[in-house]
């Protein structure tokens, strides 16, 4: 073996191959071939061997450059789809930003439970390959044939080998900033970087790995490999989906004037979302730095860099006002003594539920100042000192508070130009990617054939990414679709087992010594050997190894005499390593649910790392109750079901045409009906489209064109959903069309179906004086140049039914629309005096930020800040009410005093709310609604287009209001959620599903009520039409178990987890299983 | 509130050339008032702060509003140029030149502000002439 | 090395004791300030209004000598001409209309060619000297002695024209640090001192060398160094009649940065002309034994 020499280090970078090795006084080269010239042993000589010898190369579909929550999200859509997928992350693992974060609003979900599961799915996925620790370093070709070159960074740890024990970064003497922790805490030379990182492997850093040898030493698996190599691997790809997210700004550079790094109390806010997160460097306490005390008083600043013409970026970044509110309300909760203030221009809860949860935080105690401070400084203390305007007291105040968050600006990652570079796309002068349009084709890049998801084209927040990141898998699938796919692994046919005594394997690991060294493993394998219907037992050093799964495999089919047909595995934890388990099972053509997990690691070893005779006992004990419980287990089937090759699109606006041709480009038949007599929805009313100068028109209408040329779609205004039958896959609906009724069939539903401007109920005089029109009556006179006498005053108030008690909730859009409007009329009338009266400003993120910005200063609006509780009031003409001049009393929240604006014509900006057809959709589909009508999504965070019923999903104004860009987003991503089902051709559901029993069920529908799924229904029983029974949808059910907990008769049963099965496994821990055996 | 300003009679008979106080200021100091967010930032760094009777952003306001009698503020007298707001303004609003654009539109009247008379001897002999000749320029003209 | 220098009226009648501490260091230094010919009042404070470009004339004259005698370079000791002269200049270097205008006003002068750049003297011993040679030159370290930077506006803003960084300058740091000297640092060592307040709002430039001076004092610092000749006047004089305005509180000595490179290279303090200041500043150099006379 060569000399190993650490001096001569080099630029891990560079990607140029060989420099990032360790080995340049005696190459590996020594290993490749048996003697070396003189001329290999320089970097030149040694580059040239390794560009002879064979590179790697993939054939694949899809390739995905980053694996933040957007990259994962697109690349389990492509590959759902049954095509191959290669992502990439230039960190050791995958998750990106979202799995920093401690909670997510507005729902205060914990960020990596829910991206955890997703992280998994990714790394297990049959149709993915991921590569981490690599950079894309050359793309050449063209859509359809692209040909990218990975520059995959070694790792010096074979992935296969680490077991992530840890024994490694005991032992590293390096202590290195952790960028993952935000800079606040140090990790090792050798890393992962968090607890829950996929792949679970280690990392030695090369940059700051001294070269002791330390951990080479301790690593039992022997992963250590200091001679693998960094290696170039050529992807050959038909689309490219970018998604290499965003950075946040610290401002040590500008607005030096916070004391960010000056003072040690000072933070940015994704620091302190390190400090909340339970595996961050203080636990999840909230500590100030400079003394790990618990704070009395904590601040936000908001907008630092944010919304400025100098020092820092013009773009509002979309997010600050709602993660300061989570941060805060969280703290808040916990510590209702911290007092807690944040500095504020104009607070941003522009989306569904964000208002709410607003309104909730101030609730809590938690203030909202508006002012932006000028500076801050330290006291001897270390507090820190706040000076600013309270503009709403109109007070200078000082004040004292121990830690100082800084909400800083979303900026794109920094080699965000050099990809672009790379790729032959564009991007803007900050570095984000830029749209070939924006806002009627928002995910293409400059470039066919890679498109764009996530924060890389502006601030988003975690739901926005998540559609856009569908949507781009959506666009990707495009020039692949004609590619042969793949959809699941092939496993040998299932042995049949159900006539067989129970035969049980038990394969006990060692987890290195994550788990021997606390828990007596032989010991645990001798008692298991007594246990009943136990016919073979093995201690081994890691049960996930390649190893130990072909002896598992050989158990079960080659051992003579005794064949297993149970496997208990005691290890680790099922949610990361059970489904490697199960495909061993599957691979040796065992039932998969013959199978149970015991967590001997995480809820004994590591919990019980002081007792080491109690830990046995307990491993012991939890060894014995999955045996039990194994003996009983059934071989569980999947129910298959076909599904039908189309869509329903339910509702013909820009979001469902642009689903119907989003599904079209994938090759799929959809019907798109519509209830107006033409397609196009709001857009045919509207003059132009926020936040720029664009026709409606000039969107909308050749798009129309282009589904009424389309052969894959079938377009039917005057058409409204009649009725439905079916589940997902197998829908048959009836369609009143042109008051005849069609029968169709289709696979999957999406539901577009927009909104309306609530009914104001006379509120502002609207109705009485002709002068006072609606934001959407406005546009429409524009468009028909209606407008003929010019006004002298105009006032536009926001916020007309909006946020108050009745509705509580913002519609997102009317500030965007306030401004575009504002526009309109001036560029209409130049010289009219334009007035906005309006709550907060929330023209949020990129785009609406810069035009809202350009707009005040080009056409010099007047602004005129207005409490909640003093809503402004319009004052008719006693003599001409009608038609005459109006006042309009506002109380100007900065001045603190009231103003009386004349106005010759008042435009009200009205809040909105579902559909008409809201009502009678939820009811026919099961699918739910809020109280300002709008659908409800299943998860609010990461699924934003599904509907908790399978084979449903939503997009654009039907979700929630949305400018034009978000909505096309969503519904392309609809369309990609939509097109899973139709591209695998065949659904497989779940296996532990609920099972009634009939004799018992009394039809009470408790359980039709509870199940989330929709997956149970009340029905006469075939024998006897008196006799209701619920009925499980195998299709649907997702084994949750709520309905089994639910029936009041003890009538359901959850396979893989039936009473008894449940029963057994407590009398084993309570050690009397003979009872029960 | 509306803040009580004390009036002066010469200041109450300036007759803007735009017809609007904004528009004047704008072309004097060459800056775009609308384009500000009334964040306060530039009032609660000033140094005079505690001593003006408007704030810089309400000098902002009352310009936008078209209410003259910000000229009758002491604020403008105050204010030093010591470019502290117009540093930091998110907005990019040069301040300080606003406040000179107003002093500008009651010099430019040939209304002054200053009387060094009062200053004794012996001050005068100590104090740094660059005091002096920044007091004239922005207090008379 | 022999540098143009642009005095100003200051420099040439209440702080004197600048120049002369300025002019013994580039002795010792074996360079020399050359006072230029025909130089102007700058006109102290820079135009602030847009449509008017009379301010610059002033400023823009003595660049046109500077270029004249044949150089390139000014150095000038008094923060405000500074601001002004490079203000004025960067002016007409991003406005080649403005300058066309300002040229064709001249009736005596030659056409400004834009050649010129200005130095403040602390750009020159920082970017020229370097601090490091200063700290090789040093007789007398401040050993011992507690001192606050001051930085005051016009070195600073506007960001354009500023000699450090705006919001957090170091210059004097890595000065102090040079001489020897322990640093206080202070937020405000970046605000306004009063400035010309001085002359009729005596009281508000007392509350503004108070609000300064006293984060430093509270912090036991011994004395404060600064550059600017109007900055020296308020907090020295202002600050020693804010002991009547507020209990308890005692002005403490400002040196000018000069002065006190002066004493630590051993200079005769006797060109310092601290009998200028109202706040003596020979105590505490004696009370630390940095010189005994």
């Amino acid at each position: 073996m060569p000399s190993k020499n650490y001096n001569q280090k080099m630029d891990h970078n560079q990607g140029i191959p060989l420099e990032d090795d360790y080995f340049l006084v005696e190459p590996e080269i020594a290993l490749l071939e048996d003697k070396v010239l003189e001329s290999e042993t320089t970097i030149q000589g040694i580059t040239q061997i390794i560009s002879k010898k064979k590179k790697r190369t993939i054939d694949a579909d899809v390739l995905i450059i980053g694996a933040g929550i957007s990259g994962m999200q697109a690349a389990l859509d492509t590959a759902d789809k049954g095509y191959k997928v290669v992502i990439i992350d230039k960190t050791s693992t995958i998750g990106g930003s979202m799995v920093k974060l401690d909670k997510t609003f507005p729902t205060n979900d914990c960020s990596i439970c829910t991206a955890a599961p997703k992280m998994v799915e990714l790394s297990r996925h049959p149709n993915i390959e991921l590569i981490t620790y690599a950079e894309i370093n050359k793309l050449e070709g063209k859509k359809g044939e692209f040909k990218a070159q990975i520059w995959k960074k070694s790792k010096y740890v074979d992935p296969d080998k680490c077991t992530g024990c840890d024994d490694c970064t005991e032992v590293c003497p390096v202590d290195v900033v952790s960028d993952f922790d935000e800079k606040i805490s140090t990790r090792k030379a050798i890393y992962i970087e968090f607890p829950q990182a996929v792949p679970i492997a280690y990392t030695i850093d090369h940059k700051n790995c001294t070269g002791c040898g330390a951990c080479d030493r301790v690593c039992e698996p022997k992963a250590i490999s200091f001679l693998e190599k960094s290696e170039e691997i050529e992807v050959e790809v038909g689309a490219v989906i970018v998604a290499t997210g965003f950075e946040v700004l610290e401002p040590s550079e500008l607005r030096k004037e916070y004391g960010y790094g000056k003072y040690e109390n000072v933070l940015t806010a994704m620091q302190l979302e390190r400090i909340l997160s339970s595996f961050g460097p203080t636990a999840g306490k909230v500590l100030r730095p400079s003394d790990y005390k618990k704070p009395n008083t904590i601040g936000w600043i908001q907008c630092v860099g944010s919304r400025s013409l100098q020092e820092g970026f013009p773009y509002c970044s979309r997010v600050c006002c709602m993660y300061a509110t989570k941060e805060a309300s969280i703290i808040k909760e916990s510590n209702p003594e911290i007092d807690i203030n944040i500095y504020y221009m104009d607070i941003r809860a522009y989306g569904k539920d964000f208002q709410q949860y607003y309104d909730h935080a101030k609730e809590l105690g938690i203030k909202y100042i508006r002012g932006r401070p000028s500076n801050v400084y330290e006291n001897n203390d270390k507090s820190l000192t706040v000076k600013y305007r309270d503009t709403l007291h109109g007070k200078i105040n000082e004040d004292k508070i121990d830690m100082l968050i800084l909400s800083t600006s979303i900026i794109p990652a920094k080699d965000n130009k050099k990809i672009a570079k790379i790729l032959g796309i564009e991007a803007d002068e900050n570095g984000f990617f830029l749209q070939k349009s924006l806002l009627d084709n928002p995910i293409q890049s400059t470039k066919d054939g890679i498109y764009l998801a996530g924060c890389i084209q502006g601030p988003k927040d975690i739901p926005d990414s998540v559609s856009m990141a569908s949507g781009a898998a959506a666009k990707a699938v495009g020039p692949i679709k004609d590619r042969k796919r793949n959809i699941g692994r092939n496993f040998p046919p299932e042995m049949n087992v159900s006539h067989e005594k129970p035969s049980i394997g038990v394969f006990i690991c060692h987890c290195g010594k994550n788990i021997a060294s606390y828990v007596d493993v032989e010991k645990v394998t001798q008692e298991t050997k007594k246990l009943p219907n136990v016919d073979y037992v093995e201690h081994v050093m890691f049960a996930c190894s390649e190893d130990t799964c072909k002896k598992i495999r050989d158990t079960i089919t080659i051992l003579p005499d005794k064949k297993l047909n149970r496997i208990v595995v005691a290890a680790c934890s099922p949610r990361t390593h059970g489904g490697l388990f199960q495909d061993t099972l599957q691979e040796a053509g065992l039932n998969k649910y013959l199978f149970e997990m015991a967590n001997i690691r995480n809820h004994c070893s590591w919990v019980h790392s002081d007792d080491k005779d109690k830990a046995t006992k307990k491993a012991i004990d939890l060894v014995r109750a999955a045996v039990a419980k194994v003996s009983l287990l059934e071989p569980l089937s999947e129910e298959e079901f076909s599904i039908i090759p189309s869509v329903l699109v339910i509702g013909g606006g820009i979001s469902g045409i642009k689903s119907a041709l989003a599904l079209a480009d994938m090759g799929i038949k959809s019907y798109l009906i519509e209830k107006e007599t033409k397609l196009g929805g709001r857009l045919k009313h509207l003059y132009s489209m926020f936040p720029s100068d664009t026709k409606s028109k000039e969107i909308i209408d050749p798009l129309i064109r282009q589904v009424n040329k389309n052969k894959l779609i079938q377009v039917m205004t005057e058409a409204e959903l009649a009725d439905i039958d079916g589940f997902i896959g197998n829908y048959k609906g009836t369609i009143q069309h042109k008051g005849k009724k069609k029968k169709i069939e289709f696979g999957t539903i999406i539901v577009a179906t927009g909104f309306k401007e609530i009914d104001l109920e006379g509120q502002y005089h609207y109705g009485d004086n002709k002068n006072i029109l609606t934001q959407t009556e406005i546009e429409e006179n524009i468009k028909k140049d209606t407008l003929k006498k010019k006004p002298k005053n105009v006032v536009i108030v926001n916020c007309a039914g909006a946020m108050d008690e009745k509705r509580p909730y913002c519609c997102r859009i009317g500030c965007g629309v306030s401004i575009k409007n504002a526009k309109l009329i001036s560029q209409k009338f130049p010289g009219s005096k334009i007035w906005i009266l309006y709550r907060d400003m929330r023209v949020f993120g990129k785009e609406e930020e810069e035009y809202y910005s350009d707009v005040l200063k080009n056409y010099h609006i007047t602004t005129v800040r207005y409490p909640g509780e003093k809503k402004p009031k319009v004052i008719l003409d006693k003599n001409n009410p009608k038609d005459g001049l109006m006042n309009v009393k506002v109380y100007d929240d900065i001045l603190e005093e009231e103003l009386e604006i004349p106005a010759d014509l008042i435009v009200l900006t009205v809040n909105t709310e579902g559909e008409i057809l809201t009502d009678s959709l939820k009811n026919m589909l099961k699918i739910p609604a809020d109280e300002g009508g709008f659908f409800l999504e299943a998860h609010a965070k990461i699924r934003p287009l599904d509907f908790a019923t399978d084979g449903i999903y939503l997009c654009g104004a039907a979700h929630y209001p949305k400018n034009i860009v978000d909505t096309i987003a969503q519904a392309e991503g609809a369309a990609s959620r939509a097109a899973i089902p139709i591209m695998q051709g065949k659904m497989k559901g779940e296996g532990q599903v609920a099972e009634v029993d009939e004799e018992l069920c009394s039809g009470c529908s408790t359980c039709e009520g509870i199940c989330p799924y929709n997956a149970i229904e009340v029905k006469p029983k075939s024998d006897n039409k008196d006799h209701f029974i619920a009925i499980v949808n195998r299709a649907l059910c997702k084994g949750c178990g709520a309905c089994v907990g639910a029936c009041p008769s003890g009538a359901i049963e959850q396979k893989g987890f039936k009473t008894k099965q449940l029963r057994v496994m407590l009398e084993a821990l309570l050690r009397n299983e003979e009872k029960y055996a | 509130m509306h803040k009580k300003i004390p009036k002066n009679k010469e200041i109450s008979k300036i007759i803007f050339k735009k017809g609007e106080l904004v528009k004047e200021v704008e072309e004097i100091s060459g800056e775009n008032l609308f384009g500000c967010y009334q964040c306060g930032t530039c009032s609660s760094g000033c140094p005079y702060i505690d001593d003006m009777d408007l704030t810089p952003d309400e000098v902002i306001r009352y310009i936008i509003l078209d209410r003259k009698e910000v000229l009758n503020s002491k604020t403008l007298w105050l204010c030093s140029a010591c470019f502290t707001c117009a540093e930091r303004c998110p907005r990019d609003i040069n301040i300080t030149k606003i406040m000179e654009a107003l002093r500008q539109i009651i010099l430019r009247r040939k209304i002054d502000y200053s009387n060094t008379r009062k200053t004794t001897k012996k001050e005068r002999e100590k104090i740094p002439q660059i005091a002096f000749v920044s007091l004239f320029r922005k207090n008379i003209g | 090395m022999k540098l143009l220098y642009f005095p100003g009226c200051t420099l040439k009648t209440s702080a004197k004791n600048l120049e002369k501490s300025a002019n013994a260091i580039m002795e010792k230094l074996s360079h020399e300030l050359k006072e230029m010919d025909d130089w102007v009042c700058c006109g102290v404070v820079s135009s602030l209004s847009d449509d008017d470009l009379m301010r610059h004339l002033a400023p823009l004259r003595s660049l046109i000598h500077v270029e004249d005698q044949g150089e390139d370079k000014v150095i000038t000791l008094c923060d405000m001409c500074c601001n002004t002269l490079k203000q004025t200049n960067l002016r007409v270097k991003e406005k080649p209309d403005d300058l066309e205008t300002l040229n064709a006003f001249m009736d005596k002068e030659n056409d400004y060619k834009g050649t010129v750049n200005v130095y403040h003297f602390l750009e020159f011993l920082r970017d020229e000297v370097g601090f490091s040679k200063l700290k090789q030159m040093v007789k007398n370290p401040l050993k011992g002695i507690r001192i606050m930077p001051y930085y005051g506006c016009m070195m600073l803003r506007p960001r354009e024209v500023a000699i450090d960084d705006a919001e957090d300058p170091q210059i004097f740091n890595d000065l102090l640090d040079a001489l020897g000297a322990e640093i206080v640092d202070n937020p405000f060592k970046i605000e306004c001192c009063g400035s010309y307040h001085t002359i009729e709002n005596k009281d508000i430039v007392s509350k503004r060398a108070h609000h300064i001076t006293n984060y430093a004092f509270e912090r036991n610092a011994d004395a404060i160094i600064l550059s600017c000749p109007l900055c020296r006047f308020n907090l020295d004089v202002r600050g020693k009649e804010a002991e009547l305005m507020f209990k308890g509180y005692k002005q403490i000595p400002i040196y000018y940065y000069t002065q006190l490179i002066a004493i630590a290279l051993g200079i005769d303090p006797e060109i310092c002309g601290f009998d200028d200041h109202a706040v003596d500043p020979n105590l505490l150099l004696k009370k630390k034994g940095v010189y005994k006379i």
